[in-house]
């Protein structure tokens, strides 16, 4: 194929994807309209990911005043947070449960949408960019664990880059010393220090929020350039208009979604879930504490991890990203009916995982 | 009856040591207690439980004994010699729950608690709650949970308490939220009644 024709058929690509025409408040706002039927609720979880990732910006912030990232500050300046700054410990508890549900939201509209085939043509993009959130969402998880420099946040981000590096003995030549080569960028030095501290935060609080707000721009465009896609194979029962109508549904949610997630704030500390009470400042003398395991939402592929052979998991991690990413055109022929049979058996899987993860683990290993 | 007495003696017997020990020892920890809350909370609790120092006593980190200085040696002589309760230590290698537990039962109680550790939490004052969270000291011990950390606990009883107390406050944050929303909603909905205007008007426009 000549470059004219590439040049040409990208440009085409796109224009359908971005169709500029439509960016103006008649298409985008007044004239949208949002399919009712019996998977509508699925629309709304992707207005909740993006109400909890406005919480988490201005609750960021806020820690942000106090928060110091050295490794000998930080873990004082967290505890500062919490016992003397007044609402220390409700902001910072907020930004914990809102990490939380920020991720849930994420998974549920990953899954809601493949099941409503939300990835069809024009909205390949759509997907693609939905895609690369839900791993930035994982990866502000993962840089924001190690933040308050406690003995677990530490060792677990040590456990969770040496698993990097482990990725090296499976791949040819030279191929093989990329991942131990990666794992030092993001270290930073030999072992998990102050280098470390100081890019995870870069990462956390500049990086990562400036990805996002990219990524979810595109997001957002494709979604209100293109509308919501049908959802079912049947006709739709009705449409509604998406302003004011649909607006004031989704601003609800909001309004109860900001009501739970204030009330466990104020009432259920985060650290109270987790089995490890004792959060002192990492000492880099200790032994790993007992029983270490990483945040809920990596339990899905940890336990695993812990039970099947290493080459297993990389083997499906490395489909499962080719699959999440290609969704549009592997799935392309599918009907819907099929694909919410995998969005169910995809659910099903990440919740087990989540909630017996362990007690199956202890039922392999004894 | 033999069989009641014989274990009875060497319990005294057992303590008889562990004072004369406990006198003249400069390390002492006691990680029969450790041990007791491990199994039956299944958590992993360290020495922090009750000491300055997660790693315990012996050692020259801060909180433990080889960094003390005279004045907190002093302390930790007198908290040691502590075998009624009320004589209010102040052990240096010791957290606040670590010398509540010898005010509340003396030192020479906590020692024969050594040989039923299980049946401390029992032991200790019931309406005790040194870190204010709600949950009673004794039941966060036997519970494996911090005492002296308010975002640990049982996360239901935590959550119980931490409503009771705030009610008022989830009360008007909820009226404010509702008010909002009453608001955001009749906003919008004027919004909406100008918008077709705007575009009639448009279409209208040579």
């Amino acid at each position: 194929m000549k470059p004219q024709q590439t040049l040409r058929r990208t440009g085409d690509f796109l224009a359908e994807r971005f169709p500029v025409d439509k960016l103006n408040f008649a298409s985008m706002v007044g004239k949208k309209e949002v399919p009712v039927h019996r998977l509508s609720w699925g629309y709304y979880l992707g207005g909740l990911a993006l109400f909890f990732f406005m919480v988490q910006v201005v609750t960021g912030l806020m820690l942000l005043f106090y928060y110091q990232p050295t490794v000998s500050d930080a873990h004082a300046s967290v505890e500062y947070i919490t016992e003397h700054v007044p609402a220390g410990a409700l902001v910072r508890n907020i930004h914990a449960w809102a990490s939380s549900l920020m991720i849930a939201s994420v998974l549920g509209h990953l899954l809601s949408a493949f099941a409503m085939k939300a990835f069809a043509r024009p909205r390949e993009l759509t997907w693609v960019s939905g895609a690369l959130l839900l791993g930035i969402t994982f990866a502000f998880g993962f840089t924001g664990y190690l933040l308050p420099w406690h003995q677990i946040a530490v060792n677990a981000t040590k456990i969770g880059l040496q698993t990097i590096e482990e990725i090296g003995a499976y791949l040819p030549g030279q191929m093989s010393l990329w991942p131990a080569a990666i794992k030092e960028i993001i270290q930073g030095e030999a072992t998990v220090g102050q280098a470390t501290l100081s890019r995870f935060f870069a990462l956390h609080v500049i990086i990562l929020p400036l990805g996002i707000v990219a990524v979810l721009g595109a997001h957002l465009l494709s979604v209100q350039l293109h509308g919501m896609s049908q959802g079912v194979d049947d006709k739709p029962r009705r449409m509604e208009k998406f302003f004011p109508a649909f607006l004031l549904k989704d601003l609800s949610v909001w309004g109860v979604a900001f009501m739970i997630l204030f009330v466990l704030g104020l009432c259920l500390p985060f650290e109270s879930l987790f089995a490890y009470p004792l959060f002192e400042p990492y000492n880099p003398k200790g032994s790993t504490p007992d029983g270490i395991k990483p945040e809920w939402y990596f339990f899905w592929i940890y336990y695993p991890l812990e039970l099947l052979p290493f080459w297993v998991i990389l083997a499906g991690q490395g489909l499962l990203g080719v699959v999440l990413l290609g969704t549009p055109w592997i799935f392309r022929n599918t009907n819907r009916r099929t694909l919410q049979v995998l969005a169910v058996a995809a659910g099903l899987y990440l919740l087990v995982m989540t909630v017996f993860g362990e007690t199956i683990y202890h039922l392999f290993k004894g | 009856m033999r069989a009641f007495f014989i274990p009875f003696r060497w319990t005294r017997l057992a303590l008889a040591c562990a004072l004369a020990l406990g006198a003249a020892s400069p390390l002492q920890a006691y990680p029969e207690f450790q041990q007791s809350v491990v199994k039956t909370s299944r958590r992993a609790v360290n020495c922090a439980l009750c000491h300055s120092h997660p790693d315990g006593p012996e050692g020259a980190a801060p909180g433990q004994i080889g960094r003390l200085t005279a004045a907190e040696q002093a302390e930790l002589v007198r908290a040691r010699a502590a075998f009624e309760p009320n004589a209010k230590p102040n052990s240096p290698i010791l957290n606040a729950f670590g010398n509540h537990i010898v005010q509340s039962l003396g030192k020479r109680r906590f020692l024969e608690l050594r040989l039923a550790p299980e049946q401390l939490a029992a032991a200790l004052p019931k309406d005790s709650d040194l870190d204010g969270d709600g949950i009673a000291d004794a039941e966060e011990y036997r519970a494996g949970t911090h005492p002296l950390l308010r975002s640990d606990g049982a996360p239901w009883l935590l959550f119980r308490a931490n409503l009771q107390r705030n009610l008022p406050q989830i009360l008007v944050v909820l009226a404010a939220t509702l008010l909002g929303f009453y608001g955001l909603r009749h906003l919008l909905r004027g919004f909406a009644a100008t918008a077709p205007n705007e575009e009639e008007e448009d279409l209208a426009a040579p």
